[in-house]
């Protein structure tokens, strides 16, 4: 994945390579600018092509590898397949719109893909295996935990217009996200409401396509210290009602260890560890994930340069040759120096024998660092 | 203030009163500029061949004779009173002159502003979506060759082109065989009103010459702002958001992105939609369209200054309520505005 900047080009994404296993949160992890957005973006096609450009790669979802899919057969991944939670709430809700009819967009595009009645909405794009492999149709991955069945039934009963029936559930995504007076919110539009509250719309937006990925981009980041907290607590909790698959992007290794069952760690456009939450705490086994842990204390403000790591983020257009890493390592050698990269490779299995990778030659010594 | 209903009515009485002192000026300017031009048009209405006696009766009828700031005291008590004057030629008075022809130009610019609206704005939301590609370029060779076509020449080619072409005529009465009640002097809906459809055809067959030509004309204001905005829109996150509920382009770019690009377009359509009706003069006079831009044209070369200034304080009203409803249009669309 590369960005075209002017006359040049420089890699944003290499090398990033990870499964995201189903009902289970992985937490993508860097400092500013080491492209988590755009592998956030990358999964489900919305990097602005120019002056994105994708070289190579796969994102396989459902068996299907997205970046081989033409181009209109997008929006049928989205929504139903794949949810987004943007970075900036600010700007991720129409202005135009009132916030009740945004999220009666998604109920509605899941519910008439539910019934077959989306003519755009191609199932056959999720590939025929869908059935062989006993996987739920699009949409009802998450379908029992979500909707109260007293409301379902009470909805069969009466059999009401679909108007009232969509109006209804989109109340009941509403309280979904602990929004106490729902019929008053919907009303309104996205300028009338806090951070906190709109990022509630867009992550109930984001569940009520019942997704089976939700891909969430440090969405508490733009938000007070306070409501960030208020925010995260919600979507812990949601992740125990909601079955579905987390992509939980952050800067912030603490909220990582909170949210997430698996990590990976991202250094200028690199994966460089990835694996189970307890073992990248316990024993990391690349240096710059130590030096994150090291500055978990001041998780609120870890946007600047890391306090202590000495350097910066090299410019992307100017890698150093051989580890991405090395001129700000503590243990670099001169094999680091020098081309090839270290490969992305399965660390010496931890105490309990989970998959552990990372991008060092020297994974051993990094437990030896301070 | 506040979006209700009464902050809408107070913005707009607080507008209409501010209309006041602009008409002032207005009046006070051309009344200047036309006396300066023609100080006597008694001289040239009458005839090189006129006596003395008939000029003098001529001043005398119409008060030419009295001091400069009397007669503009006396204009503008007619002014207020709705007594515009009477001109001279024709001997009809100019206010339910302008009136009646009224309807006319407003069906033409309205015909035209359809088509720039139906044609123009998904033009720019092509271009923009496709912004740097060929269909990009393509368009806007489109509305910038119409841009820069001057009136009387794009006015002039369609007309012969048509006439050639299709026998299709377009002075607005000349061929009409089947002629209808005048009810909103509008030549379209008049016809139609009376329930004729070969008068219909008829009607639309006139305006659609004149129509296409000031649309094609204008049609770089719909096309290049549409266009604009929908560059600073589609970057916008909330795009992504849409395009993330699986919706497809078309509804991305046609609802979530040009709903918020209008907000801009609207406004500047508003405001040109002033300016083409007041701009009529050249393309009536082409196509010998019978509204207020034909009027003008009559009044200005026969030296009738009271339909003159009429003309240009009617132009200016016009143009006053146009940006007044473009005011109106931005905040109906835009919940963010509030009313003040
Ligand atoms: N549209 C773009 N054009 C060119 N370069 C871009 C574009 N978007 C991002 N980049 C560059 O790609 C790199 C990765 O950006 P990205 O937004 O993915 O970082 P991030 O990890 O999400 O950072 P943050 O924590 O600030 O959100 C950065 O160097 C950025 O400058
Ligand atoms: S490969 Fe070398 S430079 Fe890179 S992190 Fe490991 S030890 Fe440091
Ligand atoms: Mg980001």
């Amino acid at each position: 994945m590369e960005y075209r900047v002017g006359a040049g080009t420089f890699r944003a994404l290499n090398d990033v390579s990870f499964e995201l296993p189903t009902h289970r949160v992985v937490g993508i992890v860097g400092e500013t600018g080491c492209g988590k957005s755009t592998l956030g973006h990358a999964i489900p096609r919305l990097l602005p092509q120019p002056p994105a450009i994708v070289r190579s790669g796969k994102v396989v979802f459902r068996g299907v590898d997205l970046l081989r899919l033409p181009k209109w057969q997008m929006p049928s991944i989205r929504g139903t397949g794949i949810g987004m939670i943007f970075q900036e709430p600010i700007n991720s809700l129409n202005p135009a719109f009132r916030v009740g009819d945004q999220v009666a967009e998604a109920v509605h595009i899941r519910r008439m893909r539910e019934r077959g009645l989306d003519p755009t909405f191609r199932r056959d794009v999720q590939g025929t295996d869908y059935s062989r492999r006993e996987m739920p149709r699009a949409g009802d991955v998450v379908s029992a935990p979500f909707v109260p069945p007293a409301l379902v039934d009470r909805a069969k009963a009466r059999s009401p217009p679909v108007s009232k029936e969509l109006h209804e559930e989109v109340l009941s995504f509403l309280r979904l996200v602990r929004i106490n007076d729902p019929e008053r919110i919907v009303s309104l539009f996205p300028h009338e409401l806090s951070g906190g509250m709109r990022q509630r719309i867009m992550i109930a937006m984001a569940l009520s396509g019942k997704p089976g990925l939700l891909i969430a981009d440090e969405p508490t980041s733009a938000l007070d210290v306070t409501i960030q907290a208020q925010v995260l607590t919600l979507m812990k909790e949601l992740m125990e009602e909601v079955q579905t698959s987390i992509l939980f992007i952050s800067h912030d290794l603490g909220v990582i260890a909170e949210m997430a069952d698996e990590v990976g760690v991202m250094y200028a456009g690199h994966l460089i560890e990835f694996g189970p939450v307890a073992e990248i705490f316990e024993s990391p086994r690349h240096p710059y994930t130590k030096a994150l842990l090291r500055s978990i204390p001041n998780r609120y403000k870890s946007e600047g340069p890391l306090p202590s790591l000495a350097g910066s983020v090299p410019n992307l257009s100017r890698m150093p040759a051989g580890c991405a890493f090395h001129p700000r390592c503590p243990i670099a050698r001169d094999v680091c120096r020098h081309d090839p990269e270290p490969p992305f490779v399965a660390a010496p299995a931890g105490p309990d024998g989970a998959v552990h990778r990372s991008a060092c030659y020297f994974p051993e010594e990094v437990a030896s660092l301070p | 203030m506040g979006r209700s209903k009464g902050d809408l009515v107070v913005f707009i009485g607080k507008r209409l009163l501010q209309l006041i002192p602009v008409l002032l000026g207005v009046v006070l300017i051309t009344f200047i500029f036309t006396h300066l031009a023609v100080p006597n048009p008694c001289a040239a209405w009458a005839g090189p061949k006129a006596t003395p006696s008939v000029i003098k009766g001529c001043e005398q009828f119409y008060g030419l004779n009295k001091p400069l700031p009397v007669q503009f005291e006396d204009y503008i008590v007619g002014l207020v009173t709705g007594n515009w004057g009477i001109d001279p030629l024709t001997h009809t008075a100019v206010l339910p002159s302008i009136l009646a022809a009224f309807p006319a130009t407003l069906e033409l610019v309205l015909a035209a502003l359809f088509l720039m609206v139906v044609v123009g704005i998904p033009l720019g939301v092509v271009a923009a979506a496709s912004s740097g590609r060929v269909a990009d370029h393509l368009v806007r060779i489109f509305y910038l060759s119409g841009w820069s076509t001057p009136t009387y020449i794009a006015g002039a080619v369609l007309f012969i082109w048509a006439s050639k072409e299709f026998g299709l005529s377009g002075g607005a009465f000349s061929t009409i065989t089947s002629p209808v009640p005048t009810i909103t002097h509008m030549s379209v809906v008049d016809a139609i009103l009376a329930g004729s459809p070969s008068a219909t055809a008829d009607a639309l067959e006139h305006l659609v010459l004149p129509a296409t030509a000031l649309a094609f004309i204008n049609m770089g204001v719909a096309t290049r702002m549409t266009r604009t905005s929908m560059l600073e829109t589609l970057p916008l996150e909330f795009v992504k958001t849409a395009r993330m509920k699986g919706l497809t382009e078309f509804w991305v770019l046609y609802k979530h992105a040009l709903r918020n690009a209008l907000i801009t377009t609207t406004t500047v359509l508003g405001l040109t939609t002033g300016a083409m009706i007041s701009g009529t003069v050249v393309i009536e006079s082409i196509f010998t369209w019978p509204g207020v831009g034909l009027y003008a044209y009559d009044a200005i070369t026969s030296y009738d200054f009271n339909g003159t200034i009429g003309v240009v304080i009617f132009f200016a009203v016009v143009v006053v309520v146009a940006n007044l409803i473009a005011d109106v249009l931005y905040g109906l669309l835009d919940p963010r505005v509030e009313w003040r």
